[in-house]
């Protein structure tokens, strides 16, 4: 019942505006709704004026709101670039494809570095829901912050979990055949260590894998798709990078050599660990005693 | 009893005792700032590092220290050898088949097999292994925390079939063995020189270099036996 009121409520509220205003379509205008709504449809008006998209107009992106409570809050008619992608973008099943095509009109070079990107062409041209879309690494559209933020999904020191949350999981690594354990494995190298105590010097997935055209590894087009590139890659930080050096990093599961020396290492130092914590008890132990029991019959002077 | 026994005996000389203090202070700052590394994703890392100035800094007093400790280390083999041509070098900190017989002896010292504590020369088993301890880190630890800090010059003198597991295999050597040694030092040598009752806080050895005589007949009377008991006279 509540519910329907509210409804009824916006529609009369917009006819309202639509009336008289000659539909004014700021976005003073639609948060004055959507600033008090909870769950999707809501926005945060303080976080949104925050943003780095904060100054613009709901309808800059949302050209075309549905519904009759939206009657006469439109936007410029979407352009052929705009529409071509949101068609692009179709596979997604999306609320509003064309605001989330949107972006296209102000960053076109992005956009057609990411159509070429693996991400791209999982969604474009394999019609997959798995690719990922703009918002899917930038974040909720309203929020999206420059990238030196610490808000950013993209920032430097945010970037590993962005990935993670497809990359780390099972049925994707599965899936798409990545080396098992990927992440975990950039995790404890030193480089993720370092990013991870904010090394602003270390490098995240982006930094060597690149980001909008990023591509599969088995791509020789990617920075560290072939011997080639790799050593381009590394060299941006360690000068002088050569094959044997670049074979270093594959974020694969630990070679048994290694998993042995490691096991090997781990028994050694639990059982010193052991010999020791037993022998110092055991001398606590005689020490208290000879306090105890022996007092001043140990010196023969 | 002989009367040129002196009141206090000489352990260590002003050169091994300033050799300590650096291989000590060295190595609490390469624990300190390791540990940060070590344990990144244990917090609160990322505020423990920052403590030593953030990751890039802490990575360059870690380098520095670990460059002073490894100096430090070479000095001492041309102290050892300046001995030796002084012909003042004796091989008492080698380990013997002896040293089995004192851990045994002890062992049952602690259990109360035995009435008497062991006939201890000058450097106990635990002593010996605490040195030789370290020989062992600068072997481990010390080789591949160089090759680490020199990845691509390294990877040039590494063959190829073992770049697979190399890195890795460093990486856990220096990063496992580091932990044995704090853990050890943590435990055997803060117990002995600093939790021991007739130490605590701390046993002064480190910064006077000498130990009260009864002190020493009583912890090393092998030794004292040597200097100055029974016999001591034809050794000289």
């Amino acid at each position: 019942m509540r519910f329907r009121l509210k409804i009824l409520f916006m529609m009369l509220f917009a006819c309202l505006l639509a009336a008289t205003a000659g539909a004014a379509t700021d976005a003073a205008t639609c948060l004055s709704c959507h600033g008090s709504m909870d769950g999707a449809a809501g926005v945060n008006k303080d976080k949104y004026e925050k943003s780095v998209h904060g100054s613009f107009d709901c309808v800059t992106c949302h050209m075309a709101p549905k519904g009759d409570q939206h009657t006469g809050l439109t936007g410029a008619p979407p352009d052929k670039v705009v529409k071509e992608f949101a068609a692009a973008l179709a596979p997604k099943g999306l609320k509003d494809p064309l605001a989330a095509a949107a972006c296209v009109g102000c960053h076109p070079d992005k956009v057609e570095e990411y159509k070429g990107s693996i991400h791209g062409q999982n969604v474009i041209v394999k019609k997959s829901t798995d690719g990922p879309v703009c918002t899917s690494c930038h974040g909720i559209p309203h929020y999206i912050e420059k990238r030196p933020s610490m808000a950013s999904k993209v920032y430097l020191f945010n970037i590993v979990e962005t990935c993670g949350k497809c990359h780390e999981e099972k049925h994707i690594i599965e899936k798409y055949k990545f080396s098992p354990l990927v992440m975990e494995r950039y995790k404890e190298s030193f480089h993720g260590r370092k990013l991870k105590l904010g090394h602003a010097g270390a490098p995240s997935c982006a930094s060597c894998h690149g980001a909008h055209d990023i591509k599969s590894t088995k791509d020789a087009s990617s920075p560290v798709g072939s011997v080639e590139n790799k050593k381009k890659t590394c060299s941006k930080c360690h000068s002088g990078a050569m094959e044997k050096f670049v074979a270093a990093i594959t974020h694969k599961p630990l070679h048994p050599v290694a998993h042995f020396a490691e096991i090997a290492l781990i028994i050694l130092t639990v059982g010193t660990f052991m010999f020791i914590i037993t022998h110092v008890l055991l001398d606590i132990f005689a020490d208290i005693r000879k306090r105890l029991f022996r007092k001043g019959g140990d010196h023969h002077e | 009893m002989n009367k040129d026994i002196p009141q206090e005996i000489q352990r260590f000389d002003l050169s091994a005792r300033i050799q300590h203090i650096i291989m000590f202070s060295t190595f609490l700052i390469l624990s300190f700032t390791g540990w940060g590394l070590k344990y990144a994703y244990v917090q609160p890392s990322s505020a423990w590092i920052h403590i030593w100035g953030g990751p890039k800094i802490a990575g360059i007093i870690h380098r520095v220290a670990g460059i002073l400790m490894l100096l430090d280390f070479i000095y001492h083999q041309f102290y050892l050898l300046n001995l030796a041509r002084k012909r003042d070098l004796r091989l008492t900190i080698i380990p013997m088949p002896k040293d089995v017989v004192d851990m045994v002896h002890n062992f049952m010292y602690f259990l109360g097999l035995r009435k008497e504590e062991p006939y201890f020369g000058k450097f106990t088993y635990l002593q010996k292994f605490d040195y030789w301890a370290v020989y062992w880190g600068m072997f481990i630890i010390g080789t591949s925390g160089f090759f680490l800090a020199f990845p691509v010059t390294v990877s040039a003198l590494f063959p190829t079939w073992t770049l697979a597991w190399a890195w890795d295999v460093l990486f856990i050597m220096h990063s496992d063995e580091a932990l044995l040694a704090i853990v050890f030092i943590l435990i055997i040598h803060f117990y002995n020189e600093h939790l021991r009752s007739e130490y605590f806080p701390m046993n002064w050895l480190w910064l006077t270099g000498k130990m009260p005589i009864d002190q020493f007949k009583h912890h090393h009377p092998a030794e004292y036996d040597y200097l100055y008991g029974k016999g001591a006279e034809k050794k000289k």
